[in-house]
């Protein structure tokens, strides 16, 4: 295994965990039905 | 006035507002509020083209929800607010209700009355009128008024309020326009509104001049952040809210002047005084304008209600009415998750791997494409026909009305843990995800009842463990699917019920007082409505496997795969930490690495267990390589072919859960590689103690940061982990030591 592939690795690891923290975390799960102050309220902008 | 005659009707919902739009144009704040299920969501869903949550019970929304759109080169933002009865500061809802229109003052308030339901509707309007702020009023539910038969003058009940009053049937979108038509009127010309000043009566009224009068000479900065009329009458009613809020509760000589004199003329305390006085002026009203046919017929909701409600059939109804749903569920849901499997792991997975050759990606990192993502997420994606199945069934049950009768049955139950029926609909809420479920709390009275209940929720099976179940089914019961499924429900109910007993003898000490569920009639949901809010629903499931379903995959492919190059996955960081937590597992039956490893990536999401098995028990690439591979057009006939079968058997056993054809369970043995490796390392037995554990080990992670949002804490959490971990191994060690004592399923 060469030193790019642990670049990589890292990097996807990282992005993983971002990601993770994010839906998680910040978004709260995504929860269903959107019932909840932690979503984004649905605003017709456009 | 006819349902017909309500001018016409709104085909598309106004335009969304566009971006061309001046943005120093002033936007028009509408405030939505009304009795609860009188129809606001549905109404602004209607207008505005959202999808605010709807159901056939008091009680949906919980929150406040704004859509914005532009109607006639104006901008309107509508906001939703959860139902109230009246405006006094008991429930969340009302205080999320009040404290919006008392502190951002909207333009208008729509006042959406359910029209079969006059005089309790009318009681909210006339404490709506004391804020000052233009009402309209929105008769919705015009049809099933005029279904029952009733007048209603809406011209002289213009006149008696000084009012605008739009007949409307928000599900048929008719009386919209005219409805927003209004709106915008009123906001050109203010002087056209002339709401009259309801008379509470002579004593009331003197009172309520001086207290005015008192307020304006001794705040005069209060009557531009709050009409007087209502904070004078807050302020006789003793509303802690107002007084603690405003902090002039000791300067109150002559409020108490003023009310001592009415309680001793009425011998009541002053919130009576003033409910009584509001009754009456709903009460006088409806009798001018509400005329109601002399003979009035049972209709069908009673006819109904009398089977559905009954004492002794009411709970075995309820049973049997969830029996039905799982079997349709799962034999509705078979051939379609069967096709996703072998379309998953067939073309989609070949196609990746090509795609991977084609980009000369290193060999790792196809491994983990393939035996990572595909593997983890895949086997999570052929679980959507089913989610999506019990989603619908769910959106039916809610659109129909029976949530709330299942809370009346559930009265006697839940009177027993020292919560009532009202705690039951949060709980049923729970089986399609426990996350708003811990939000629909709100609509209890106390912090007691909240923090019981939301104790309680995540015992509700979620829509996110019915992967882990229809695996285990399919592998070992395919014959009674339905019932294995229905008694993993029950199970939780029932345990819910045991919990709450415990509960309320350490916990939460007290009963609960009696309370009055208001009860809708039933209603056929429209198809429409049907199938937005299962998306709805089953989205979630979707978002979820694209983002933190997908991430866990990935971090337990590199788990499996890492100290780098180790041989067997159960030399992996995820096997060793397996292995370490498998012998507490043992006594259940399933004390194997695999099992643990599973069981801890569920944590964050429960359907993860079922995606981590299949990383773990996925052949490595390579090993089982197709001898021809076949082209990615023959791929896409078959694809298409196979799909035709699938819906064709699955709206066969539609037929045969009504008995009608026999059942297709066929299913491609080759194909369902997890069910056949679970054979072989699980009994029956073990595998049922398994199933049972996933239902209840603990809620998942984020029904944990939805606990600690709405109660500011994590002890809620802390608790119940800690009792669902005793209470998941206990049940499982039961189940699986018995069964073996007593010698089934072995
Ligand atoms: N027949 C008929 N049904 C309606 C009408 N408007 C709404 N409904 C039904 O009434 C039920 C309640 O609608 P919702 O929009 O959820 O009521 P809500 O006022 O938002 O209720 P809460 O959020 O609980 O306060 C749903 O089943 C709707 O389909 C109407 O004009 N006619
Ligand atoms: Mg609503």
């Amino acid at each position: 295994m060469g030193f790019s592939d642990i670049v990589w690795m890292g990097l996807i690891i990282a992005g993983t965990l971002y990601l993770l923290y994010r839906s998680v975390w910040k978004k709260k799960g995504h929860c269903a039905g959107c019932d909840s102050q932690s979503c984004v309220l649905k605003k017709y902008k456009m | 006035m006819s349902a017909e005659s309500i001018s016409e009707v709104m085909r598309d919902p106004v335009r969304p507002a566009a971006a061309s739009l001046s943005e120093e144009k002033r936007t028009i704040t509408v405030a939505v509020a009304g009795n609860p299920n009188s129809g606001k969501s549905t109404l602004i869903n209607a207008i505005a083209g959202t999808r605010l949550h709807v159901g056939n019970w008091p009680g949906v929304t919980v929150e406040k929800k704004e859509a914005l759109f532009e109607y006639e080169v104006k901008l309107i933002k509508l906001v939703d607010l959860p139902g109230t009865y009246s405006l006094s500061p008991y429930t969340q809802e009302e205080i999320i209700t009040r404290d919006y229109l008392v502190h951002e003052m909207p333009d208008v308030i729509i006042d959406v009355m359910d029209a079969t339901n006059l005089e309790r509707n009318l009681y909210l309007t006339v404490q709506l009128l004391e804020l000052d702020i233009p009402v309209i009023m929105a008769l919705n539910m015009y049809d099933e008024a005029e279904k029952k038969g009733y007048t209603i003058d809406s011209n002289m009940m213009e006149e008696m309020l000084g009012v605008k009053i739009v007949p409307t049937i928000a599900t048929r979108k008719a009386g919209l326009h005219d409805l927003l038509k209004a709106v915008v009127k009123l906001v050109d010309d203010p002087s056209s509104h002339h709401p009259k000043k309801l008379n509470y009566g002579e004593d009331i009224e003197s009172a309520v001049s001086a207290v005015e009068k008192q307020l304006k000479d001794s705040y005069p900065s209060l009557a531009e952040k709050y009409p007087l009329r209502w904070l004078a009458f807050k302020f006789m009613e003793e509303d802690e809210h107002v007084q603690s809020e405003l902090k002039i509760s000791g300067d109150v000589l002559l409020i108490e002047d003023a009310v001592r004199h009415l309680k001793k003329a009425h011998e009541e305390d002053m919130e009576s005084i003033m409910a009584d006085a509001r009754y009456a002026q709903a009460a006088g009203l409806t009798r001018e304008v509400l005329k109601r046919p002399e003979l009035r017929k049972t209709d069908l909701t009673e006819k109904i209600d009398r089977i559905a409600l009954n004492r002794f059939l009411g709970i075995p109804l309820f049973l049997a009415a969830m029996w039905f749903m799982f079997k349709l569920t799962f034999d509705v849901s078979k051939p379609l998750g069967d096709w996703m499997n072998a379309l998953t792991f067939g073309p989609f997975k070949r196609w990746a791997e090509a795609l991977v050759g084609l980009i000369h990606a290193p060999a790792w990192m196809s491994s983990l494409v393939t035996d990572g993502v595909i593997a983890g997420v895949g086997s999570v994606l052929v679980f959507v026909p089913v989610i999506f199945a019990m989603m619908f069934f769910i959106t039916f049950l809610e659109g129909s009305g029976y949530m709330a009768r299942a809370a009346f049955v559930m009265d006697r139950a839940m009177h027993s843990i020292g919560l009532h029926g009202k705690s039951f609909i949060p709980m049923l809420l729970g089986f399609g995800c426990n996350v708003p479920a811990i939000y629909a709390t709100r609509t209890l009275e106390n912090q007691r009842d909240k923090a019981l209940t939301a104790l309680l929720i995540p015992l509700m099976s979620c829509g996110a463990r019915l992967p882990v179940y229809v695996v285990f089914i399919g592998a070992f019961f395919p014959a009674y699917a339905g019932t294995v499924l229905w008694s993993l429900y029950v199970m939780g109910i029932a345990l819910a019920i045991v919990m709450g007993l415990i509960f309320k003898r350490t916990l939460f000490k007290g009963e609960a007082p009696m309370f009055i569920m208001e009860l809708p009639p039933y209603r056929l949901p429209s198809f429409k409505s049907l199938m937005i809010h299962t998306w709805e629903k089953g989205k979630h499931f979707l978002i979820k496997a694209g983002t933190y379903i997908l991430a866990v995959s990935i971090l337990v492919w590199f788990l499996l795969n890492l100290p780098w190059g180790v041989e067997s996955k159960k030399d992996s960081y995820l096997g060793q930490v397996g292995q370490v937590v498998a012998p507490v597992l043992k006594p259940l039956g399933f004390g194997s690495w695999e099992a643990a490893s599973s069981l801890m990536a569920g944590v964050i999401a429960k359907e993860i267990v079922v995606g981590t098995m299949g990383e773990i028990y996925v052949k490595k690439t390579g090993e089982e390589q197709s001898a021809v591979k076949p082209a990615f057009t023959a791929d896409l006939i078959e694809i298409g072919t196979s799909f035709t079968t699938a819906l064709r058997n699955s709206a066969e056993n539609v037929f045969s859960t009504f008995g009608i054809s026999s059942l297709s369970t066929k299913e491609d043995e080759k194909r369902s590689g997890l069910k056949s490796v679970l054979r072989t390392t699980f009994t029956p037995l073990s595998a049922y103690a398994f199933i049972v554990f996933v239902l209840l080990y603990m809620p998942c992670v984020v029904v944990a940061i939805a606990m600690r949002q709405e109660f500011g804490t994590w002890k809620w959490f802390g608790i119940s982990f800690a009792y669902q971990m005793a209470l998941a191994w206990l049940m499982a060690f039961v189940i699986y030591q018995g069964g073996t004592l007593l010698g089934i399923g072995g």
